[in-house]
């Protein structure tokens, strides 16, 4: 009971906190879903819907990136954004944007995969259908787009799921400053690390609700798109 | 007169098609039958240009707006049925109207604001067919059109093809597993078995009086 009473008042509470952690966490999650679907979902497509000599590879390549472990793209964006590194002018480290960036190179190989296996599936009847119909080339792109419009906000909200629950790489190029870069998943790690579990649990409760809630959100708009 | 010169096509290793010589004439249609896998969908994809052959030359076939080529299990997209036949203006000049009008002329006007992936194998047939004629076409290749319709789609399959060629003067070459529907439908018959052209005449000669052994045995299946 104290415990419950305790995350109530952490989350309703005065300190403003928690509400910039979900604020930043928000934030960070919605730039890299939407630069990874935007990459991923037109690069998948192309993968999955045309034939082409170097496809193995290319496959071969994009889920050995799905197998990338965070930390080691945290690793690559903190040697580029750092100050003796290549983009270290920019002075990006240690903010959202560094952390956004670290997101795409993680959750793009996984949109990319997605896209790829799913329009894989009826691309070659898709495409004979729309060569009949004089449709060919980058002209065919539209209709696979509009035809998976649904299955491909269920990949979204997926490559969201993972962005919104990622940890290692955030911490690396973020650095889990207060007020700037704190998200719910290094703030659960950082209190659980200091042996304040109360905190670190209504974090993690937080963390669940605010995915429970763009869930639902994202399953209305799914079944309004689906009925339209 | 399209043309087909030293034509092969392999998969793999295996050699599916192997036409030396075929010759078709502008403006008749054309019957494809055989047995499963003796070429036909092949044929038609050469045709079409959807898949390049391994070795030879088409000559007489232009892959633009002008042709159209129905497969034999046309992809219905997951929106309406009138957007399902209207894509297929979207880069002319033609609009709704002439859709609606298509629609009609299958038989499927009551399913309009149906959605496309939703429908019958039958209903996607005839769809996809519509979505081929609903612009003008000087060619046109169709894979088995009626091979999910029933009795009355069949019909109206077949109506639809009478009145285009009519319209059109147009060339029709389709593949189909029923004789009877050759016979209704072509000026000739090409007949094909292990990916080659074996036989090719008048529909009623070819059917009364066929010349290769292999056609007369796949004959000898026809019952009504």
């Amino acid at each position: 009971m104290e415990l419950i009473n305790s995350i109530f008042d952490f989350i309703f509470g005065p300190d403003p906190e928690l509400r910039q952690i979900i604020a930043v966490t928000l934030r960070m999650s919605f730039f890299s879903t939407l630069i990874s679907a935007l990459l991923g979902i037109p690069l998948g497509v192309l993968l999955g819907a045309n034939n082409f000599k170097s496809k193995p590879f290319v496959s071969r390549l994009v889920n050995t990136l799905l197998g990338l472990p965070p930390v080691v793209a945290g690793l690559v964006v903190f040697l580029l954004l750092s100050r003796s590194g290549p983009f270290g002018t920019f002075k990006l480290l240690y903010t959202v944007n560094a952390m956004v960036i670290a997101q795409v190179l993680l959750i793009t190989p996984f949109v990319i995969a997605m896209t790829a296996n799913l329009v894989g599936v009826n691309a070659a009847s898709i495409n004979e259908t729309l060569a009949g119909i004089g449709i060919t080339g980058m002209k065919r792109l539209k209709y696979f787009l509009i035809d998976y419009r649904i299955p491909f906000i269920s990949i979204i909200l997926a490559g969201f799921g993972r962005s919104i629950a990622e940890v290692g790489a955030v911490q690396m190029v973020g650095g889990n400053v207060q007020h700037k870069t704190r998200v719910m998943t290094t703030a659960i790690m950082m209190q659980t690390n200091m042996g304040r579990f109360e905190f670190a649990i209504a974090l993690g409760i937080v963390l669940l609700l605010v995915s429970f809630l763009i869930n639902s959100i994202v399953n209305q708009f799914q079944k309004a798109v689906g009925d339209d | 007169m399209i043309e087909l010169n030293d034509l092969i096509v392999q998969a793999k290793d295996r050699v599916i098609l192997d036409i030396p010589s075929l010759r078709l004439t502008k403006n008749k249609r054309y019957g494809i039958i055989g047995e499963n896998g003796s070429g036909k969908t092949t044929l038609l994809r050469v045709l079409a240009g959807t898949i390049t052959p391994t070795q030879g030359q088409i000559k007489g076939i232009k892959r633009d707006e002008t042709m159209g080529y129905l497969p034999q299990s046309p992809y219905a997209f997951s929106f309406s049925v009138m957007r399902n036949i209207s894509m297929a203006f979207d880069h002319s000049k033609l609009g709704e109207n002439q859709a609606r009008e298509m629609l009609k002329s299958v038989g499927m006007e009551h399913l309009l604001h149906s959605v496309g992936n939703k429908l019958s194998g039958g209903e996607k047939q005839r769809l996809g067919l519509a979505r081929v004629l609903a612009m003008p076409r000087e060619i046109l290749l169709l894979d088995e059109p009626s091979s999910a319709t029933d009795i009355r789609g069949t019909d109206i399959v077949e109506a639809l093809l009478q009145d285009w060629f009519a319209r059109s003067d147009g060339t029709l070459i389709f593949s189909t597993h029923s004789p009877a529907q050759a016979l209704r439908l072509s000026d000739e018959i090409l007949f094909m078995e292990k990916g080659k052209v074996i036989e090719q005449g008048d529909p009623k000669e070819l059917f009364e009086n066929p010349q290769q052994e292999e056609t007369r045995s796949f004959l000898s299946h026809w019952r009504l």
